[in-house]
């Protein structure tokens, strides 16, 4: 046999145990405490407060009283936090930089630990089930579900982070950019021929209807992207048995759904926040120049 | 002919919508490996713009996979 038939004989002898175990997870949470009129605690609710808490308290072990020299876990977190400087501040723009920061990394810390912890074992298959004939048990109450794989979960997190850019790109652009760069008319007046001004400008002002259109469906697509990545990944580990290569494609997917879900974020705000930097940049360039102009 | 298409089974509207998706990424990631050829001191900035263009071109995809009957 060549190394390449011996090799998939292989992965093929190492899935074969695993066809027998072909269930999948339930697409909604199951109810832990039903308070009645729909007013329910589900088990991923619940996994979300307890790993919450345990990540608040990991964080304040580790930093304690913030100090000008740092101690070591304080040195962990703050190297975490300049890495993500690094990459938001770009995109966000300084002007909208401080208020928007906070949450951004709050989006992804939060969203990176609750998509990792679906990976450990004891996740979906402990709780409440039936026995079949076989002796088989099949659970259909478990106890420890994700945050993110419930859709209230992931729509809770795309509302807070439009509610976000809302309040952000009102406080930072105003009222008057906004709907100047939604609706207003983009073409300099000097380079287009008389006629085509207002046709131009009616365009503009369609296609601003189109871009609120795109805007309102921001959080649904936000919550379906998070949630269809994390809920499909845990569906296909608990359909294929834990195979231990999409344990590491489940690392990623995380990792990855984490930080596409900041970036997000931070790339809506930035369209609306990031103009006036450009234009400052600019000046002082063309200022210097000037002077070093005069110089020679 | 069209016996053989009627003879299609399974879910034919999440199946296009998560053809487009993929296509779109794989068009994305060839764009974006050949821009990293052409500069690799960008690769970081460029691996920013490829994640999100990912993210917005896979996201219908699994809008497709979710929400089709």
């Amino acid at each position: 046999m060549s190394r390449g038939t011996k090799f998939t004989t292989l992965l093929a002898a190492l899935a074969l145990p695993f066809t027998a175990f072909a269930e999948g997870v339930a697409p909604s949470a199951a109810k832990l405490v039903d308070f009645g009129g729909g007013w329910t605690i589900t088990n991923s609710m619940f996994t979300g407060w307890v790993i919450s808490a345990l990540l608040v308290t990991l964080v304040l072990y580790l930093v304690g009283k913030p100090t000008i020299l740092p101690s070591k876990g304080q040195a962990v977190i703050e190297s975490l936090i300049e890495a993500l400087r690094d990459l938001f501040e770009p995109i966000v723009g300084k002007k909208a930089f401080p208020l928007a920061f906070p949450i951004l990394v709050t989006f992804f810390i939060f969203i990176l630990f609750h998509n990792w912890m679906g990976l450990i074992p004891g996740v979906g298959t402990m709780g409440w089930g039936t026995t079949d004939a076989a002796g088989h048990f099949h659970i259909t109450r478990p106890l420890i579900r994700p945050h993110n794989s419930d859709f209230n979960g992931t729509i809770a997190l795309a509302l807070i982070s439009f509610g976000a850019w809302l309040i952000i790109v009102f406080k930072i652009a105003g009222t008057k950019l906004i709907l100047w760069d939604l609706f207003g008319n983009k073409a300099e007046k000097k380079e287009t021929p008389g006629w085509l001004y207002p046709i131009l400008a009616l365009v503009f002002f369609i296609v601003g209807f189109i871009e609120v259109f795109s805007i309102v469906i921001r959080p649904f697509t936000l919550s379906v992207r998070l949630f269809g990545n994390v809920f499909g990944g845990e569906n296909l580990l608990h359909g294929t048995g834990f195979f231990f290569v999409f344990y590491f494609m489940e690392l990623l997917v995380g990792l990855i759904q984490a930080l596409v879900f900041t970036l997000l974020t931070s790339v809506y705000i930035g369209l609306l926040c990031n103009h006036g930097d450009d234009h400052d940049e600019h000046a002082h360039d063309d200022k210097s120049d000037h002077a070093a102009e005069a110089h020679h | 002919m069209l016996n053989i298409i009627a003879e299609i089974q399974g879910n034919i509207a999440s199946a296009f919508g998560l053809l487009g998706a993929a296509i779109g990424v794989g068009l994305i990631g060839q764009k974006a490996a050949e821009a990293v050829g052409r500069n690799p001191a960008a690769s970081g900035k460029i691996l920013v713009q490829a994640i999100i263009g990912m993210a917005l071109a896979e996201g219908l995809g699994i809008l497709a996979l979710f929400l089709a009957k």
